[in-house]
């Protein structure tokens, strides 16, 4: 059941990375770490909403969070990012390798299938 | 690495071929044709079940030297020579269910193929009926375990 737990986190991460607010807080924070009131300020949102993005960030595991007194500190957490990119260059390069060996393929049977109808029409 | 508003991850992958596309539609559904260029590099045997029909089942199973991979899958869309798309998956139950679409567009004695793979959100997976596939996934190789 493993495979089935890391495809669940994979899911969880596609998600939280489909929203553009979200990956702008990401991009934020891959420059230093920063607080949800750092995090909130270029955003036309309420507080409470930057809030949920970030909440949703930290359960995909993308971003960790520390309390400090009143301030809540954000960083971004790259293994899960890491784990997205290879699902992409895994079946990525999968195909690629499968594309070469099937472009040698059809060209041999096209070929083939030319000369059968050239002598068909010889004859 | 793309992402698209719905949460899913997908590769597309585009590439021309030097044939019609009626040949490499058949390269696809013929299971003699797809072992021989589904396995290429270090993997030294092959076995492909096809049953092209939407609904239907494959299975492939590539081995090489240290490996055996096993991809199982159904056919959700089936119209020839233009598109294919089928779910893809790891061989044992537990394995992450993606969707697989190829598209066969004419140039003449050539054609393009453009494959586009992708990945779903859980909850979408749940709301297509991904549970069902997965159910009739387990039968399939529960049935397939029983011939052996």
């Amino acid at each position: 059941m493993v495979e089935y737990s890391q495809s669940a986190e994979l899911d969880r991460v596609f998600s939280a990375l489909a929203d553009p607010t979200r990956r702008a807080i990401l991009q934020a924070l891959t420059r230093h770490p920063a607080t949800i009131n750092e995090i909130a300020k270029p955003f036309p949102f309420s507080l409470n909403a930057v809030s949920k993005h970030v909440m949703v960030l930290e359960r995909a595991g993308l971003l960790r969070r520390e309390v400090k007194g009143r301030e809540h500190y954000c960083w971004i957490e790259p293994y899960p990012l890491r784990e997205a990119d290879a699902w992409l260059k895994k079946y990525q390069q999968f195909w690629e390798q499968r594309m070469d060996a099937l472009e040698t393929y059809v060209a041999r049977k096209f070929k083939a299938s030319q000369r059968r109808t050239k002598h068909g029409n010889d004859r | 690495m793309e992402t698209t508003a719905d949460g899913r991850h997908r590769i597309v992958v585009r590439r021309k071929m030097p044939a019609p596309r009626e040949v490499v539609y058949q390269a696809w559904t013929d299971a003699e044709g797809l072992r021989e260029w589904m396995c290429p590099g270090d993997i030294v045997s092959a076995e492909a079940k096809l049953d092209v029909r939407v609904g239907g089942s494959f299975h492939v199973i590539m081995r090489s030297k240290e490996e055996v991979h096993e991809h199982v899958g159904v056919y959700q869309v089936v119209d020839p020579p233009a598109k294919l798309s089928f779910t893809w998956s790891g061989g044992n139950a537990g394995s992450e269910i993606t969707l697989v679409t190829v598209e066969f567009i004419a140039h003449g004695d050539e054609s393009e193929l453009v494959i586009t793979h992708e990945g779903f959100a859980k909850s979408q997976r749940y709301e297509m009926g991904w549970g069902t596939i997965a159910r009739k996934f387990a039968e399939y190789l529960a049935s397939n375990r029983a011939t052996d």
